[in-house]
C-alpha cells in the first residue's frame, strides 16, 4: 500500500515545501498516481466513482500531513463543478483529464471585496464576437500557481454568475502566489482575456452560483474531513508532547492546566469528526436535512481546527513555533481554510436559513 | 458508518408489539415542568407500569433472563427505549439510579446468592433503589467518605450522613458506599451495601435545592439528606467483599460518568425555542429577523447536535463491542457545558419570560423556566465538569506513560443499557 506520509510527504518534506526549499509539483505525480484525483469522478470518465464518504476518508489522511497541493481544488471542486453543472461535452472532455492529472484546475471565485456569495462576484465577462472578454482580479484563489486551468466565476451581462473554463496559458492571465501566513493563496489577474463562449460551464443553462451551491454541499464536507485529519494530527502531537516534555521534574501533562489544553483539542476534534461523519452520511444517502448537517459540520470543523491549533500552541509553547517541528503547518492551514468555501459566520447564516429562521 | 437505525422486519414487528402494549398500559401522568410536583398517585402509577414492564422483561430489557431481565439484544432494548420516549418515559419509568448502577455492580461483583436475591427484585420492578455516595465532607473526593460500618456478628452497623440522595416518594433499597476500615489505607477501606430502607435508625429529610431534575420520566424531583444512626443490616448485604469498595466503585462510576444517557433522547427544548422564535414578534418585527436571535438559536442547534452525536458515538461503539475509554466523560462534559450555552441562548431569545413560572406568563407551562434552573443544577451530579476532565486526562494518558483502564462493566451494559 502506498503510504504517502512515509514516502512522499514526510514531515521533513512538508516543512521543506513550506519553507520554499521544495515544491509540491515535484511530489505531485506520485500523489496523482494513486488515483486520489478521480475519487469522486464516475468510472465512465476515468475516475473511481467513489461516494463522498470514500473521498472524505482519503482527505482525512491527507489532512494529517497536512499534504498541500491542488488536489481539493481540482479533484473535488472542479470535478464537482463539471459533474453538477457541465455540459456532457465538457464532462467528457475534462473529467478524464482531471482524474488522470493531465489538467489541474483551480477555482477562482472571490475578489478584493471579499465574501462568499454571489453578490461578491463582480469580475465582468462581456460577449465579444464568439468570445467572452474578461477583465478583473480574482483574489485569495487557492492553488492557482499549481494549476493548468482555472474555473473563473464572472458576472455575465445578463446579471447572472458564469463559470468560465480558462487555460492559464491563454494571454491575459497572470498568477502570483501571495506570501504571508497562509497556504497556497494566489492573486489571479485577468486583463484582456478572451475565452470562447463554449468555455461557459453548462453553456449558461443555469446561474453559476446555483451550481456552486450544489458543489459546496459536497465539497465542504471533504474540506471538513481534511480539517478533521489535520486536527487529529495536532492532537497526537500534543498528547505525545504532554507525555515526553518534562518541566519542574515531571511530564508537563501532569499539570491540570496543560491537561485542559489537550482535552480542549480532543473535544474540538471529536465534535468536528462526528458532525462531519454524520453530514457525509446524510449527503450520501440523500437525507432531508443534509444541508443543515453540512453547514453544522462546516462551522464546527473550521472552528475546531482554528481553536485546536491555538490550544496545541499552549501545550508546546516555544517548540510550537519552530518551523521544523511542523505544528505551524497546521496553524497556518487552519487560518487559511477558515474562510475557504465560506467562513463559519457564513455557514451560521446559511444554517439559520435552513432552520427556517 | 451508518447513522440510521433501520429495523429488520422482526424488529419492526417487535416495535409494533411494544407500541400497542404501551398504548394499553401507560397511565395518565401529567407532564410536570418541575419533577418535584409528581404526585404520590402518579408515582404509584409509574411503579405499577414498572412492574408490568418487568413482568414482560422490558424494564431491564438487556439484562439476563435468569435474573429477571429481558435478555434482549441492543436493537430490541433500543426499540423499547424509543417507544417509551414517546411518552416522555424511560426504562425504568421512574427514578431508579441505585437499581441501574447497583445492579450492574452486583452483576460484576456480587456472589451468585446475592445476584439471585437482589437482581430479580430490581429487574422486575419490585423495588426502587436510590444511590448514596456524597456526604457533607465528601463530594468529588468520594474515597474520603466517613459514613462508617463495623461488623457485629452476622450484621453490619452503619452510622453517618449521606446527602443529595434519591427522590420523592421513598425507596425500598439504597445502594451505598461506606468506610469499613477506619485505620485502612485510602481506597482499601471502603465497601458497598444494599440497605433496606425500612431498617430502624434511618431518617430521610428533604433538602431545599434550586431544582432536582434528571432524565425525563425518571427525574428524581427531590434530593434528601439521609441519616444513619446505628442501622443494622445482614452481612449478606455487603457486595463485592469487605474493603474492596473502590474496585466496585469503578464499575458504578464507569456507568455514571457518561454512559447513563439514552441514545434516543431528543432535545425538546430545541424544537420549542425554534418554534417560539418563528412565531413571536418583537417591536412589530418577526423575532427571526434579529441577527442576535439567529446567532443564539444557531449556537443552540450546533451544541445540541454535538451532544447528541457524542452520545450516539458512544452508543454505537458499545453496540460494536468497542471498549470506551475517555468517550463517556467527554460526552457527559459536553452535555453539561453545552447546557449553559443553550440556557443563555433561550434567555437571549425569550428575554425575562424565560425566567418566570407564573401560569399567565410562563413559556410552555413552565418548562422553560425549569430549563433555566436545570442548566446550573446539571453541572455537578455524577461528577463535576472538572472531574470529567480528570478522567479524560487519565484515560488519554495525558502526561502519563499508560492509559488508565476503564472500570469493569457487565457484558450486558457493555452491549446495551
Amino acid at each position: 500500500m502506498y503510504d504517502l506520509r512515509e514516502r512522499d510527504f514526510t514531515k521533513e518534506t512538508l516543512v521543506a515545501i513550506d519553507a520554499g526549499r521544495e515544491s509540491v509539483a515535484g511530489r505531485w505525480p506520485n500523489l496523482v498516481s494513486v488515483g486520489i484525483l478521480g475519487s469522486l469522478i464516475p468510472e465512465e470518465y476515468g475516475g473511481a466513482g467513489g461516494s463522498l464518504t470514500d473521498t472524505a476518508v482519503i482527505y482525512e489522511e491527507l489532512g494529517r500531513g497536512p499534504v498541500p497541493g491542488p488536489h481539493l481544488s481540482s479533484g473535488v471542486l472542479a470535478a464537482l463543478v463539471l459533474l453538477e453543472g457541465g455540459t456532457s461535452e465538457q464532462q467528457r472532455a475534462l473529467l478524464p483529464e482531471i482524474a488522470s492529472g493531465e489538467r489541474t484546475f483551480a477555482l477562482a471565485v472571490t475578489e478584493e471585496d471579499y465574501g462568499w456569495g454571489p453578490e461578491f462576484i463582480r469580475c465582468p465577462a462581456r460577449v465579444t464576437g464568439a468570445d467572452f472578454a474578461v477583465s478583473g482580479t480574482k483574489l485569495y484563489v487557492h492553488d492557482a500557481t499549481e494549476a493548468t486551468d482555472l474555473i473563473v466565476a464572472a458576472r455575465l451581462e445578463n446579471g447572472s454568475v458564469g463559470l468560465l473554463l480558462v487555460d492559464v496559458r491563454t494571454g491575459g492571465v497572470a498568477i502570483r502566489a501571495l506570501p504571508g501566513f497562509a497556504t497556497s493563496l494566489c492573486e489571479v489577474s485577468l486583463s484582456g482575456l478572451r475565452v470562447p463562449r463554449s468555455a461557459l460551464v453548462g453553456g449558461g443553462a443555469e446561474d453559476g452560483w446555483a451550481v456552486l451551491e450544489r458543489v459546496l454541499l459536497k465539497a465542504q464536507l471533504v474540506l471538513s474531513a481534511y480539517q478533521v485529519g489535520g486536527l487529529s494530527e495536532v492532537f497526537d502531537l500534543s498528547l505525545a508532547y504532554s507525555q515526553t516534555r518534562r518541566q519542574f521534574g515531571q511530564a508537563i501533562g501532569r499539570f491540570q492546566r496543560v491537561q485542559d489544553h489537550v482535552i480542549d483539542i480532543v473535544n474540538h476534534l471529536d465534535a468536528a469528526r462526528w458532525t462531519t461523519y454524520e453530514a457525509l452520511w446524510k449527503v450520501d444517502t440523500g437525507q432531508q436535512d443534509a444541508v443543515a448537517a453540512m453547514h453544522t459540520a462546516a462551522v464546527v470543523a473550521s472552528e475546531a481546527y482554528y481553536y485546536g491549533c491555538n490550544s496545541a500552541h499552549d501545550v508546546h509553547a516555544g517548540l510550537g513555533i519552530v518551523r521544523e517541528y511542523g505544528l505551524t503547518l497546521h496553524t497556518k492551514l487552519s487560518r487559511t481554510l477558515y474562510h475557504y468555501l465560506g467562513s463559519p459566520r457564513y455557514h451560521r447564516k446559511q444554517l439559520a436559513q435552513a432552520l427556517g429562521l | 458508518m451508518d447513522f440510521d437505525l433501520e429495523w429488520t422486519a422482526e424488529q419492526r414487528a417487535f416495535q409494533a408489539e411494544v407500541r400497542a402494549w404501551l398504548e394499553q398500559h401507560v397511565p395518565e401522568i401529567s407532564d410536570h415542568a418541575d419533577p418535584a410536583d409528581l404526585t404520590a398517585e402518579e408515582y404509584s402509577h409509574q411503579r405499577k407500569l414498572g412492574r408490568e414492564l418487568g413482568e414482560k422483561g422490558w424494564l431491564y430489557p438487556a439484562m439476563p433472563v435468569e435474573y429477571g431481565g429481558g435478555g434482549l439484544d441492543l436493537g430490541m432494548a433500543m426499540i423499547i427505549e424509543e417507544e417509551l420516549d414517546r411518552y416522555h418515559l424511560a426504562t425504568p419509568p421512574y427514578y431508579d439510579t441505585g437499581g441501574r448502577l447497583g445492579s450492574a455492580s452486583i452483576m460484576v461483583w456480587g456472589t451468585d446468592e446475592q445476584k439471585e436475591f437482589f437482581l430479580p427484585k430490581i429487574f422486575k420492578g419490585a423495588v426502587r433503589t436510590w444511590q448514596l455516595l456524597s456526604e457533607p465532607e465528601s463530594g468529588s473526593d468520594l474515597a474520603s467518605v466517613s459514613t462508617a460500618a463495623y461488623r457485629d456478628g452476622d450484621e453490619y452497623v452503619i452510622s453517618g450522613t449521606k446527602i443529595f440522595v434519591g427522590s420523592n416518594h421513598g425507596a425500598e433499597y439504597s445502594w451505598m458506599i461506606v468506610k469499613t476500615d477506619p485505620e485502612g489505607n485510602r481506597h482499601e477501606n471502603l465497601s458497598w451495601f444494599m440497605v433496606p430502607m425500612d431498617s430502624p435508625g434511618i431518617t430521610v429529610e428533604p433538602m431545599d435545592l434550586l431544582l432536582v431534575g434528571g432524565e425525563r420520566g425518571a427525574a428524581s424531583g427531590v434530593k434528601n439528606t439521609v441519616y444513619f444512626d446505628s442501622v443494622r443490616l445482614p452481612a449478606f448485604n455487603l457486595v463485592g467483599g469487605e474493603n474492596n469498595g473502590w474496585q466496585v466503585a469503578s464499575t458504578h462510576l464507569e456507568i455514571e460518568h457518561g454512559l447513563l444517557r439514552s441514545a434516543v433522547r431528543s432535545d425538546e427544548m430545541l424544537d420549542l425555542v425554534l418554534d417560539y422564535a418563528r412565531e413571536t414578534t418583537r417591536g412589530g418585527r418577526p423575532l427571526t429577523e434579529d441577527l442576535d436571535v439567529q446567532n443564539a438559536l444557531v449556537e443552540f442547534y450546533i451544541q445540541s447536535q454535538v451532544t447528541r452525536l457524542l452520545h450516539f458515538r458512544n452508543f454505537a461503539y458499545r453496540a460494536q463491542g468497542r471498549q470506551l475509554t475517555y468517550e463517556g466523560p467527554q460526552a457527559y462534559l459536553h452535555q453539561k457545558r453545552s447546557a449553559l450555552v443553550k440556557a443563555k441562548a433561550v434567555l437571549e431569545v425569550m428575554g425575562p419570560r424565560a425566567l418566570v413560572s407564573d401560569p399567565e406568563w410562563a413559556v410552555a407551562g413552565g418548562h422553560v423556566e425549569v430549563h433555566q434552573r436545570a442548566s446550573i443544577v446539571e453541572q455537578h451530579p455524577g461528577g463535576t465538569a472538572e472531574i470529567q476532565r480528570v478522567i479524560i486526562a487519565r484515560r488519554l494518558a495525558i502526561g502519563r506513560d499508560q492509559r488508565e483502564e476503564p472500570g469493569q462493566l457487565p457484558s450486558t451494559v457493555q452491549e446495551g443499557q
